[in-house]
């Protein structure tokens, strides 16, 4: 079974913000939720990168280990999913991610959060697969269509990897050997506690 | 597979849970309620505080119905040039879903910001839902009928008292092809040359450059083939932010061939990040930069002689002139080493094939046109244009930019390049099929004014109209002053911005002094709202590209055809059918619709986008628009995955129909469909034969200058019977060469026909002229390139600096160097009085550099496109940048108290302008250089514009244009405003 | 947590020393390419604290952060920690006080009731009382829940009911937060006064409050000194929690996330350690001891009770009686 993971590769990405937009695209994520975006680090300066960042789909999920209702499951495949129907938008996930990935709804006083709304790896929710109800709580679920999200497929430069993690860290390994530098799998060890090594 | 949960739900049977899952699922579940209550589709407003439990999406506009049928339409991305394929799937007339389109060897499936929110565009919520029109002050919706109706007589009138000069037709580079030759076809049945389009303000300079060296305007090879490139220049291009997808191929090539990427830019660009070289220069002083390069490559012989031997003429002169581009004198003006420019002249020249990108931080510039000569002076003296990996990789703007000017939406031109001259204006009329004393009897006879002399309808139809940047001075400007019977009084705006050009105080009083001002687009735009105006004022609903059908060509000049993908939204209709209505109100429909194949529209008849494709594919000779069939367009579109990434040619295991093609047949394209000319991938490119896609320099001069020869010299393409330089076919030149025997008798019947059954201007007919494609056919057949075999020149005698020199912007931030270099001197050009010279005397004078102490400069941003009203208003990237804002350097920020995210005055040298705006401190800009985007509008010098727009079509995101602040500058040959360089102040607000 | 804003400090220093280094430097070639971050330094900058930073063009500011690991070790502290700890308090005082029960059994009124009743509580007091107790136990359940409640109650009820009623007792928590906090307050003013440490509670200390052998009563006012440490740890403990918890309430106001998780953090604890407290004073005030809870019941304690536990309470009061009854047999002239 694959182990689903996100690399972008930020000798790539170039901040276009397709991955942002082919989000919002696929599920009609609403204005202020954002469930994938990308951080530009060292800003205008030599040295400048930026990362497109999503839920990454840890291993032992920091999300899952607060969540008080335990709402998240994981798939075969290594996503990392929840279910609407019991999440009481209490925020704890997204205080324990390191990667900013639950959303919610609202402004987060007094706990009126509403139902935390993260990146599925195109996957949806609890629901059956390809349904309507699964679509209107998560989006469309592109994984039980036999495709890949569609983040990293429309990705302009092919920067934003997505699929088995051993299959997208040895292009990730080949592209950084051909070229000569890469600025590491960001994320990786935070979320899988190893990092593509070259 | 997929686990979908773990089965926890076994316990779950018990009375407790029972009874508390049926005590509370119902209030928590408020997005039913808020959905049944109709909340679930809101404004911004709604989207921010009307959240429910749930984050809500538009049901069935997204979803997709897997066990239903989903047709999948193929058009392509209409926002910038690269030309993205979209697949779109469609269930029960709606757009639900985008899926990524494998098979484009141009784009692969990805897209940027904007390709990848195309979809959208047909929800379309902001658009214009119906026709509309001002009165006294507020917008009434009307039918169609009645907007045709008043606006073909409020033409009528205006043609009546001031002339059809008086009616200016701004297009745009968002038409289909076919829109954009119609647009330009119903100007000429109206009876003007002020016809223009978005060209005008981002590559103009770079055409007249572009085609006043080698012969054609236009990219010289694709974003594939920058793969093979070893060194790659970007100057004055942010293709990361401007060609997102353009990037896929520069940075894969820079990898697998280990390619310098060298990025010559005043600002530290997302492009940038990815250089191996940045190298930061004062804005406007592209020409020194450039010769102190060239002052190196000529020091130290890095020059390909060989190749300036048998390709190009003039090189010598350079020589000279670049002598005294001294690494000190270069430094000086722009700010940058010797050594730096050593360094990467020398891998320009050595390190080949060497590739130089640009767009309009080139273009945009008084100098604009002499820039671009500049950089091809660069690339002819490295040797580095007419094989792969090399090149003048013009990056265009628009989605359809490339084929709006070829098609002649340009004040100087015909379709093709023809230009005005009887012999284009016979041309065309033999293809339309109309005499040609019916064009004269459409044009205005100018009186003598102004110390001008008079001019017959017949010389005013060559007289080149005036350009879309001043629009707004012919408005309001003395009559004495313009070249025309009388000032504009109307402007039809299909599809063009309000706010992207220079100087908008005075653009909109331009638009408060109109008699009529027309706007067809899908969204209002700034033409809709800057103004004061109370009554004839209308508003078209225009579809998108998307709801109708049609070609489009890409910067690469590959042409895709676009399917229809929805039916046109609410009430709008496509650009087809709104001009053939227009037209028949006008009295001319019958005469310019004859050639079509017309069928029931929307509203009314309109004619097939494929019998329009047809007629061009009769006229188009010039530049090879006759072998792009809709039959061969649509085959590619359905074979694209048989196409090399790298040649982009059709592999040989393709289908018959496709097989040796090169991707969307980029032009030219010669002779007819049935020669299946394969198009040509990349321009002059003298290593295949003219049949397989190659070229030569087009000797467009004269066939001498100074006693030297203007053809190559021992440089011929592939298989050319004749071994050296010639020039153009003509007739007389087949008979010269015994080759007329190989045309049919159909072919020479029609030649005799186009020189008018007169047997002795028979060898006068051209490659160009013929319709019958035999002397393109003939030639080809004998490995020869139809426009001929001559050099580039490196001095184009004809422009105002035959050689470019620099040139200091009008608002320059170096005062001190305006008597050594001066900006051009005043003239007059397309109907206008251009006083730069003037303007930049008054600058110095008094002083604005020490008032105005920032240079600004402005450009692009990935998630909006051009005025940016569409983008805007598409709430998906609108999220992106919610504020307009001026990129400052943290040091001038401390100084002025300014802190990131605050509030700002940006202060204007002209009119005493402002705008109020965000700062972004970054150390993108350098000390004393500010940078502004160019897509926002909505708000002018503080004011809030929002309620201008009709109710429900304004733009999410509103913010102050950065053309308040812009000023005055016109590049002297193309009429090119200067959008990189002015003087500005900045304060916090 | 105080360590992780030093840290964060310390991360930011290195931050700009690093970027510093890559920071242009006039005239010579800058190459972006070799120049450009990568993880493994932007890491090792960052030490223990802190976060990935950088410019976002959405207005969540917050988001720029792209890394945080920080976070992971509240995870562990949340999901892991005070999941035991809670587990702990809880069943720990459980334990022990059902150990205590089986050992010393209800502690009885050593003369046996005598029928006649003192007022101890006055109905003022007795609705504070009740109002604090009622919400502090639906605090702390709710509390408890979202801690444990995922280990105790959701293999019972399954997880669409466990969510629901989780989804309920985060409302009820929210809101029931205020009238706690506001009968703490009134607590606080009627009983401080009677709260005061003074030397007799060392005494009653000494003696185990002679609730570990029959027959042994310390004397006391009308609290004890374990019914003042009850008091303290409520007024102390329960103003721990209010304060944390609406910064919990509010984020925007409790600073950066790393804030936040401090706050939530002690709150946890806090909540724990108090809850196992207040089940202590719940078996003492129930079966714990005879005649206990008519003190909070009718308000009204038995004679002999008030005299076995606070003999010189029942001292002050009985005087304060005879004065009163003298000024009523005695009308004034």
């Amino acid at each position: 079974m694959a182990r689903m993971k996100f690399l972008c590769d930020a000798d790539r990405c170039i901040e276009c913000q397709a991955c942002v937009t082919a989000c919002k695209n696929e599920h009609e994520v609403p204005w202020g939720i954002n469930r994938r975006r990308v951080v530009t680090l060292n800003d205008g300066l030599p040295g400048e990168r930026s990362v497109s960042m999503a839920c990454m789909h840890c291993d032992d999920a920091p999300c899952a280990a607060v969540c008080p209702v335990d709402c998240f499951y994981t798939t075969a495949d290594a996503v990392v999913l929840h279910n609407k129907d019991t999440c009481i938008g209490c925020g704890y996930c997204s205080y324990a991610c390191p990667f900013g990935a639950p959303q919610y709804p609202r402004a987060a006083n007094f706990g009126t959060r509403g139902k935390m709304d993260k990146c599925t790896y195109c996957s949806g929710g609890p629901e059956d697969d390809m349904s309507q109800a699964e679509y209107v709580k998560y989006g469309s679920n592109r994984l039980a269509e036999g495709k890949l999200p569609l983040c990293a497929e429309m990705c302009s430069t092919k920067a934003l990897l997505a699929g088995d993690g051993d299959i997208i860290a040895d292009i990730y390994r080949e592209r950084v050997v051909t070229r000569g530098y890469g600025s590491g799998a960001w994320g990786w060890r935070t979320a899988y506690g190893e990092t593509v090594s070259v | 597979m997929l686990v979908k949960r773990r089965t926890r739900e076994a316990a779950a049977s018990g009375r407790l849970s029972q009874f508390a899952a049926g005590v509370a699922a119902k209030p928590l579940d408020r997005r039913s309620f808020l959905r049944a209550s109709g909340l679930t589709v809101g404004g911004l407003a709604a989207l921010g505080t009307l959240g429910a439990g749930m984050t809500r999406r538009v049901e069935a506009a997204g979803f997709t119905d897997q066990s239903q049928p989903i047709e999948v339409k193929t058009n392509m991305c209409t926002h910038c040039s690269v030309g993205c394929t979209v697949k779109a799937e469609v269930q029960n007339g709606v757009w639900v879903g985008q899926e990524p389109a494998w098979h484009s060897p141009i784009n692969r499936g990805t897209h940027c910001a904007k390709g990848a929110s195309v979809r959208e565009l047909v929800h379309g919520d902001r658009r214009i839902k119906y026709p509309m029109k001002k009165v006294g002050g507020e917008w009434q919706r009307i039918s169609w009928d009645q907007a045709y109706d008043e606006i073909a007589e409020k033409m009528g009138e205006i043609r009546q008292n001031s002339g059809a000069d008086s009616v200016y037709l701004l297009g745009s580079a968002k038409f289909s092809n076919e829109g954009a030759y119609l647009f330009r076809k119903f100007a000429a049945f109206w009876g003007t040359n002020n016809v223009d389009h978005q060209a005008r303000i981002c590559h103009s300079t770079t055409v007249a450059g572009v085609a006043n060296t080698w012969g054609y305007g236009a990219q010289t090879n694709s974003y594939n083939d920058i793969r093979n490139a070893k060194t790659v220049i970007f100057m004055g291009s942010n293709a990361a932010e401007a060609h997102p997808v353009s990037m896929q191929h520069i940075l894969e090539g820079k990898e697998t061939q280990n390619a310098n990427v060298i990025v010559l830019d005043p600002r530290f660009t997302r492009t940038a990040a990815h250089a191996t070289e940045f190298v930061r220069f004062r804005p406007g002083t592209d020409i020194a930069v450039i010769h102190g390069m060239l002052y190196h490559i000529f020091e130290n012989g890095w020059e390909d002689s060989d190749y300036i031997a048998q390709r190009v003429w003039g090189m010598d002169q350079v020589r000279e002139v670049v002598k005294d581009y001294t690494p000190d004198v270069v430094e000086d003006i722009t700010g940058v080493d010797g050594e730096t420019l050593k360094r990467v002249a020398e891998q320009f020249a050595k390190e080949r094939p060497s590739t130089f990108i640009w767009c309009m931080g080139g273009t945009q510039h008084t100098v604009g046109t002499a820039n671009v000569r500049a950089y091809n002076i660069l690339l002819l003296a490295t040797g580095n244009v007419g094989h792969e990996g090399t090149g003048a990789n013009i990056f265009r703007g628009h989605c359809n930019v490339q084929g709006a000017t070829d098609f002649g939406l340009d004040v100087g031109n015909l379709p093709c390049y023809y230009g005005l001259g009887e012999g284009a204006w016979r041309h065309w009329s033999r293809v339309w099929d109309v005499p040609y004393d019916y064009f004269v009897d459409r044009f205005d006879a100018v009186p003598a004014k102004g110390g001008r002399d008079a001019r017959t309808p017949q010389q005013n139809m060559e007289v080149p109209g005036i350009t879309s940047t001043r629009w707004f001075d012919a408005v309001t400007i003395d009559a004495e002053e313009i070249d025309q019977q009388d000032n504009i009084k109307a402007m039809i705006v299909f599809g063009h911005g309000g706010n992207t050009v220079p100087r908008m105080q005075d653009a909109q009083r331009g638009m408060d002094a109109l008699d009529l001002l027309v706007v067809a687009d899908p969204h209002p735009t700034t033409f809709a709202a800057l103004h004061s105006r109370t009554d004839n004022t209308y508003l078209l609903p225009i579809c998108t590209q998307f709801e109708c059908s049609g070609s489009r060509t890409a910067s690469n000049r590959s042409i895709q055809w676009g399917e229809k993908v929805v039916d046109p939204i609410f009430e709008s209709d496509n650009d087809y059918a709104v001009i053939h209505a227009l037209s028949e109100r006008l009295g001319f429909a019958d005469e310019m619709f004859k050639n079509y194949e017309m069928v029931e529209g929307k509203f009314g008849m309109e004619p097939t986008p494929e019998s329009i494709l047809r007629e061009i594919n009769r006229g188009a000779w010039s530049v090879g628009y006759t072998g792009q069939s809709p039959e061969r367009l649509k085959a590619h579109m359905a074979h694209q995955e048989h196409f090399d990434l790298v040649t982009l040619r059709a592999k040989p295991d393709a289908p018959a129909e496709v097989q040796g093609d090169y991707y969307g047949l980029p032009w030219p394209c010669w002779g007819t469909a049935e020669l299946r000319h394969p198009g040509t991938h990349i321009l002059y490119n003298t290593n295949l034969h003219p049949m397989e896609g190659g070229g030569a320099f087009r000797p467009r001069f004269g066939l001498e200058r100074d006693g030297e020869t203007l053809l190559a010299e021992g440089s011929w393409p592939v298989g050319s019977e004749i071994e050296d330089g010639y020039p153009q076919f003509t007739y007389g030149v087949l008979r010269q060469l015994g080759w007329d025997e190989d045309l049919t008798p159909q072919e020479l019947a029609v030649i005799r026909q186009v020189a008018g059954g007169d047997e002795e201007a028979m060898d006068g007919v051209s490659w160009s002229l013929d319709l019958s494609g035999g002397i393109q056919r003939v030639a080809l057949e004998h490995g020869c390139v139809p426009y001929g075999n001559g050099k580039a020149r490196a001095v184009a005698w004809n422009l105002p600096d035959p050689i470019p020199l620099h040139r200091e912007p009008i608002y320059t931030a170096r005062p001190d160097l305006v008597a050594q270099y001066p900006t051009n001197e005043d003239r007059r050009q397309q109907r206008m009085p251009n006083i730069g010279a003037v303007v930049q005397q008054d600058v110095v004078e008094r002083g604005v550099a020490s008032e105005f102490p920032i240079i600004l400069t402005s450009g692009r941003l990935v998630e909006y496109e051009g005025g940016g009203e569409e983008t805007r208003s598409n709430p998906w990237l609108a999220e992106l940048k919610q504020d307009m804002f001026v990129e400052i350097n943290p040091a001038d920020a401390q100084a002025r108290g300014i802190v990131d995210g605050g509030w700002v005055w940006v202060t204007g040298a002209e009119g005493g302008s402002r705008a109020r705006v965000k700062a972004l401190v970054t150390e993108r800009v350098n000390p004393g250089l500010a940078f502004m985007p160019f897509h926002f509008a909505g708000w002018f010098q503080g004011e809030d514009q929002r309620g201008n727009y009709p109710e429900g079509t304004d733009p999410i995101v509103l913010g102050e244009s950065v053309n308040v602040i812009t000023t005055y500058g016109y590049d002297p040959v193309t009429g090119m405003h200067e959008g990189k360089v002015t003087l500005c102040q900045i304060a916090a607000a | 947590m105080t360590r992780t804003i030093f840290t964060r400090i310390a991360a930011a220093l290195a931050m700009v020393a690093l970027v510093a280094t890559v920071a242009p430097v006039a005239q010579a070639q800058v190459n972006p390419t070799q120049s450009a971050v990568n993880e493994d330094a932007l890491f090792q900058a960052l030490g223990t604290g802190g976060s990935v930073s950088g410019r976002v063009t959405i207005p969540d500011q917050a988001s720029g952060n792209l890394i945080v690991p920080d976070n992971k070790g509240w995870a562990v502290l949340q999901g892991q920690t005070l999941h035991t700890l809670s587990i702990v308090a809880v069943v720990g005082m459980i334990a022990l006080l059902a150990v205590f029960y089986m050992l010393r059994g209800k502690i009885r009124i050593d003369g046996g009731p005598s029928g006649r009743k003192i007022l101890r509580f006055n109905a003022v007091e007795r609705f504070a009382h009740w109002t604090l107790a009622s919400t502090f136990i639906i605090l702390a359940l709710t509390g408890l829940n979202l801690i444990i409640g995922k280990s105790v109650i959701l293999p019972i009820v399954g997880e669409s009911a466990f969510g629901t009623l989780s989804a309920w007792g985060k409302i009820a928590h929210n809101y029931l937060a205020w009238p706690f906090m506001a009968a703490l307050v009134l607590i606080f003013l009627l009983w401080v006064i009677h709260n005061v440490p003074s030397k007799l509670d060392w005494q009653w200390i000494k003696m185990g409050g002679g609730i570990l052998k029959k027959g042994v009563h310390p004397p006391a006012r009308k609290f004890n000194a374990g019914q003042k440490l009850i008091f303290w740890a409520v007024i102390v403990g329960g103003a721990a929690l209010s304060w944390t918890g609406i910064m919990l309430l509010f984020p925007a106001e409790a600073g950066t996330a790393a804030d936040w998780q401090f706050y939530q953090t002690i709150h946890a604890l806090v909540a724990a350690g108090l809850s196992a407290l207040v089940i202590a004073h719940i078996y003492i005030g129930s079966v714990g001891m005879e005649g206990a809870f008519d003190a909070m019941g009718s308000g009204e304690v038995d004679e002999n009770w008030a005299k076995e536990h606070h003999s010189l309470w029942v001292d002050e009061v009985k005087s304060t009686q005879a004065r009163n009854t003298a000024q009523v047999q005695t009308p004034a002239e």
